[in-house]
């Protein structure tokens, strides 16, 4: 398995922890933390938990399931660096709830989704006559 | 001592084959490798020997058997290697394992419970019910599937064995009590039952982030080296 889809899997799995945690000093201690913390636990479990084991594992498979090399190295690396920047500012804008760091997250975080969507589209299409 | 197997999804004999050896990788010291030839790595070595049949057994790079071998026959060929420290670690089969199988009829129960509210009122449930139905769905289902298909996937993706014994039951365990424990508690309103219950999912995650790690993250071996078992172009 290719380091950086391992990485994917590594920082789905911390995130994942991350996230129950900001849920659990929540209920037990309302205000602690201070900010959207709602918004903040699901988006980390969605986008960093869930979103990034599918890219993993995704980035794993797809190829092998289609038979075909992944269309581009690059921009799966690329999506590894733009996924892990914007969920992370995101994060700072509910904490400190200034909505142009969510949006700029949110859009950092959006490019990433588009790198993976155009990467395997590319990787998964049919090549050659349909069979 | 390096042993690969080859087999294919479709070939009812090379189930019976990696049994035989994954319950020999469990007694001696050896990297073993189950190697599906409809993926790169085992059409590489299919390439690299010219092999013809299935399952085929490689050791340290070159064929020594074609079929089923018994258990005798295995562990003769493997006698030189030092016995496996008993760590509770396991290599991933073809078939999902039990706790595997359980942990994916747990999400779908779970999907169709918290889907419920869908048919009661057109949404997710609203009220305290609505935190219940989101995490019968998020949890239930979406957290579940991932314990059993990641347990199963990632030992095979990677090479390397996870921990079994009796962590992903305590896992199992953890994850049912919690999630039941969360629901009751916001339904009746008691939140430190809730608090508990969101305890307890946080533990079996945890308990899979340990069982995880030493797949993706295997410590090195004796020479140095960790264990690359997968031949991967730009890997």
């Amino acid at each position: 398995m290719h380091k950086r889809n391992r990485w994917f899997v590594t920082i789905a799995l911390v995130y994942g922890l991350l996230g129950g945690l900001v849920a659990l000093v929540h209920l037990s201690a309302p205000g602690l933390i201070p900010g959207n913390v709602a918004r903040m636990h699901g988006h980390i479990m969605l986008l960093g938990f869930i979103l990034m084991m599918i890219y993993g594992v995704a980035l794993h498979v797809l190829p092998r399931f289609s038979g075909n090399a992944l269309h581009s190295e690059r921009m799966a690396n690329w999506q590894l660096y733009l996924a892990n920047a914007g969920l992370p500012l995101m994060i700072a804008g509910w904490l400190t709830l200034l909505n142009w760091l969510v949006l700029l997250g949110g859009a950092i975080a959006y490019s990433a989704i588009v790198l993976f969507g155009v990467n395997m589209l590319f990787t998964v299409k049919p090549h050659g006559p349909w069979r | 001592m390096k042993v690969e197997l080859l087999v294919s999804e479709w070939c009812a004999s090379c189930h019976q084959s990696e049994k035989i050896w994954r319950e020999v990788a469990e007694e001696k010291d050896i990297e073993f490798a189950v190697l599906d030839m409809g993926q790169p790595e085992g059409r590489a070595l299919v390439s690299r020997l010219r092999l013809k049949t299935i399952p085929a057994l490689v050791i340290d790079g070159e064929l020594k058997g074609i079929g089923v071998q018994t258990f005798a026959e295995a562990r003769a060929w493997v006698a030189g290697a030092s016995a496996r420290q008993k760590a509770g670690m396991q290599h991933a089969g073809l078939a999902l394992s039990p706790d595997n199988r359980l942990f994916i009829l747990g999400a779908m129960v779970y999907l169709m419970l918290g889907g419920l509210g869908l048919v009661i009122n057109g949404a997710l449930l609203s009220g305290p019910a609505r935190p219940v139905a989101l995490h019968l769905v998020t949890v239930g289902f979406m957290l579940m599937l991932v314990y059993g298909l990641g347990a199963h996937m990632l030992p095979r993706f990677t090479g390397n064995p996870i921990l079994m014994g009796v962590w992903p039951w305590i896992q199992m365990g953890l994850v049912h009590a919690g999630l039941l424990a969360y629901s009751a508690g916001f339904l009746v309103g008691v939140y430190p039952v809730v608090i508990a219950g969101g305890a307890l999912i946080w533990l079996s995650l945890l308990v899979f982030t340990v069982r995880i790690w030493p797949v993706l993250w295997p410590k090195p071996r004796n020479n140095g080296m960790a264990i690359q078992v997968h031949i991967q172009p730009g890997a």
